[in-house]
C-alpha cells in the first residue's frame, strides 16, 4: 500500500510517534459464514481451509478470515462454530468465491455443516450450488425463513443453508504500518494488535497471522504488474531510494483490516493502535503510520489522530 | 386483554362459518355490521348478532367461548392476530391461515389446518382426519407455519402437505404423511399403521410406530444435524410447546419407494 505523507506532523504516544496521517481504505462487498462441527478443532480446520489463500482481492479474488469463535448455544445446530467473512469487489464476485470454497473446504471437511452468518436482505447462494453434489439424494427442510439442504457424504449429511447474507456496507483496506527498529520486537508488537483487533467483532485482519510484510505501492516498471514493493518503506532500500524512514529503522509490518462496515473497521483500527501505543516504545517501536493514496481512490478516511 | 369476546348464545344446531370472524376483518367494522355477519350455512343464514353474545372492543385478539364441534372455519385465511377459542371447534380450523395465532382450548375437527401456509395453531385437545391435508381443488395440503396438537390426531395427517411442522404430543391416526411432499411431522406418541403411504419426500418423527409400509426401508442409525437444527428451531419458535429433543442416534427409515423414496421415518435409535 502506498504511503504518501501530506504532512510530517503527529504525536508522541507512550514513546511511540503516530503519525498525523490517514489509513485510506475501500467500499466492498462482505458475507458472513457459519461454519460447525462435532468439536471445535474440526470447526477450526474447515474455517482456516475455507479462507486460505484469501489474503488480497487482488490475487486471491477474495479477502477471508476468522472473524470468531461460536459457542454451541450461538449456531444453528448446538455444536461448536466458527464464523467466517469473505470479502470480495461486489455481491456476484462472492458467488463464485462461496461456491468454490465451501464446495472444496467445508463440503468436504469431516462432520462439518454450514450456515448463513450475516442476517441481511441481499442474499447469495451458500447451499445453491454445493447441494448438487448430492446427485439427487439430496434433500431440503424449509424451518422458518431459513431452508436446509441435507446432502449425503461418507460420513453422514452434509447439511447447509441455502444462502446467506451480504452487505455492500463492507470496509476494506483499514490499515496501519508500524515501524521498529527491533524485528522481533516489532513482530512481537504487531502480534499483539492483532490480538486485540481479533477481539472486534465483524473484521477480519486477511494476511498471514493477520500482518504484511510486503507493502505495496500503486504501479511498477514492469508492463502486466499493477502494483510492486512499497520502497519507501523498505528498510534496505533506505539510502538508495526516496525512503520515508529514517536512520535506524530495521523493519516496518502492515496490519491490513477488513470490516462488515466502517464503523467496526475504525473500532478494529482504535484498539490495534492502542496495543502499539501500550507496549510497543519497550519493543523498539518507533512510529506508527498508515497507508494512503493521498485520499483520492477510497471512499473511507481513518485518520490516526481521530483514533488515539 | 383487550378485544372482542363472542359467547355463544346456545348450543348451535346448525353448522357455522366463523370464517369472517378475524380480527383484522372486525377491525374495519362497527358494532351493528359485525352483528349483521352472516355465519350460518343455510337459506335463512344466522348472522353473528343472533349467534352470539359479543362483549368487550375491537383489537388484535378475539375470543369465542362456548363453542361447539358445529363451529367451522374458525380462523379461515387468518393473517394476523390471535383467536382464542374457549371450547371445541368443527371443521376446517385454520384453514389457509397465513400468519397469526389460533389458540383452541378443546378439540378441533376434521381438515384442521388444512392449505396453512403460515402461523401457529395451538390446540389443546385431539384434532380430527385429514389435520393439513387438502380439499378438492386443492393442490396441496399444508405449505408453512405450526400446528402444536396436545392430544392425539385423526386419519392421514398431513396428507398432501409440502412444507411446515405438525406437533402431535399424542399418537397419530392411520396413514399419517400420506402423499406428502415435505415438511415435518413430529409426533411424540408415535404413528398409527402405514405412515407415509406414497409420500416423496418430508419427515415423520416419533416415538415409535404400529406397522410399516412394506415400501419402507431400514436405513440404519444416525446422528443427523438435521435433527439437531430442527430441535432448536422449535424449542427457539415455540419455547414450552416444543417436544422433547430426539436421542441423538434415530434409526431413519426411507420411503415410500413406491414414489422416489425421498421421506423419512425417523424413530429412536433401536
Amino acid at each position: 500500500m502506498s504511503s504518501h505523507h501530506t504532512k510530517l506532523a503527529g504525536k508522541d504516544i507512550n514513546g511511540v510517534f503516530v503519525d498525523d496521517t490517514f489509513a485510506e481504505a475501500f467500499g466492498m462487498s462482505g458475507t458472513g459464514i457459519i461454519i460447525t462441527a462435532d468439536t471445535m478443532k474440526w470447526a477450526k480446520i474447515a474455517a482456516v481451509t475455507a479462507t486460505g489463500f484469501g489474503t488480497s482481492v487482488i490475487g486471491c479474488g477474495a479477502e477471508c478470515g476468522l472473524d470468531r469463535e461460536l459457542s454451541p448455544d450461538e449456531t444453528p445446530d448446538g455444536r461448536p462454530g466458527v464464523r467466517i467473512l469473505i470479502f470480495g469487489f461486489s455481491p456476484d464476485a462472492l458467488i463464485g468465491q462461496v461456491k468454490n470454497r465451501i464446495g472444496q473446504c467445508v463440503l468436504t471437511s469431516p462432520g462439518s455443516a454450514c450456515f448463513s452468518g450475516l442476517d441481511a436482505p441481499l442474499r447469495i447462494g451458500l447451499g445453491k450450488a454445493p447441494r448438487f453434489f448430492g446427485d439427487g439424494f439430496q434433500t431440503a427442510k424449509k424451518l422458518g425463513n431459513s431452508r436446509y439442504w441435507r446432502v449425503p457424504v461418507m460420513d453422514g449429511e452434509f447439511v447447509i443453508e441455502e444462502t446467506t447474507g451480504v452487505t455492500t456496507d463492507a470496509v476494506g483496506g483499514g490499515n496501519m504500518l508500524i515501524v521498529g527498529t527491533d524485528r522481533a520486537g516489532l513482530l512481537e508488537t504487531t502480534e499483539a494488535a492483532v490480538e486485540a483487533i481479533a477481539k472486534i467483532d465483524d473484521v477480519i485482519t486477511p494476511f498471514p497471522g493477520g500482518i504484511v510484510r510486503s507493502g505495496s505501492k500503486v504501479g511498477t516498471k514492469y508492463a502486466g504488474m499493477f502494483a510492486s514493493t512499497n520502497d519507501a518503506f523498505c528498510p534496505t532500500l533506505r539510502g538508495a531510494t526516496k525512503s520515508e524512514l529514517t536512520a535506524g529503522t530495521l523493519a516496518v509490518l502492515e496490519i491490513v483490516i477488513d470490516g462488515l462496515t466502517s464503523a467496526r473497521v475504525a473500532e478494529a483500527m482504535r484498539v490495534g493502535l492502542k496495543a502499539v501505543t501500550d507496549i510497543g516504545a519497550k519493543k523498539g517501536v518507533t512510529r506508527i503510520t498508515a497507508g494512503n493514496y493521498g485520499g483520492k481512490l477510497g471512499q473511507h478516511h481513518y485518520h490516526l489522530k481521530d483514533l488515539i | 386483554m383487550s378485544g372482542l369476546t363472542f359467547r355463544l348464545k346456545a348450543p348451535a344446531t346448525e353448522r357455522l362459518d366463523l370464517s369472517a370472524l378475524n380480527p383484522a376483518n372486525l377491525a374495519t367494522l362497527a358494532s351493528h355490521e359485525i352483528a349483521r355477519l352472516k355465519v350460518g350455512m343455510g337459506r335463512d343464514a344466522l348472522t353473528v348478532g343472533d349467534a352470539f353474545d359479543i362483549s368487550g372492543t375491537c383489537g388484535d385478539e378475539i375470543t369465542i367461548e362456548g363453542a361447539g364441534a358445529t363451529l367451522d372455519h374458525i380462523g379461515d385465511g387468518l393473517e394476523s392476530g390471535t383467536i382464542r377459542v374457549i371450547g371445541n371447534v368443527g371443521a376446517y380450523a385454520g384453514r389457509k391461515m397465513k400468519g397469526g395465532k389460533v389458540e383452541i382450548r378443546g378439540n378441533a375437527g376434521n381438515y384442521l389446518a388444512s392449505c396453512m401456509s403460515g402461523g401457529l395453531i395451538h390446540v389443546a385437545g385431539n384434532a380430527g382426519n385429514n389435520l393439513g391435508g387438502i380439499l378438492s381443488g386443492d393442490r396441496f395440503g399444508m405449505i408453512g407455519g405450526i400446528v402444536v396438537v396436545e392430544g392425539n390426531v385423526g386419519a392421514r395427517a398431513g396428507d398432501k402437505m409440502r412444507r411446515g411442522t405438525v406437533i402431535v404430543r399424542g399418537k397419530t391416526g392411520p396413514v399419517a404423511g400420506s402423499r406428502m411432499i415435505g415438511g415435518t411431522i413430529w409426533a411424540e406418541g408415535g404413528f398409527g399403521v402405514e405412515p407415509g403411504l406414497m409420500m416423496r419426500r418430508g419427515t415423520l418423527i416419533g416415538s415409535g410406530v404400529e406397522r410399516l409400509l412394506p415400501t419402507f426401508v431400514d436405513c440404519g442409525n444416525h446422528d443427523l444435524v438435521i435433527v439437531r437444527i430442527l430441535s432448536r428451531y422449535l424449542k427457539a419458535t415455540l419455547g414450552d410447546l416444543a417436544p422433547k429433543p430426539m436421542p441423538l442416534f434415530v434409526r431413519k427409515i426411507a420411503g415410500d419407494m413406491a414414489t422416489i423414496g425421498k421421506g423419512e421415518i425417523l424413530l429412536p435409535a433401536a
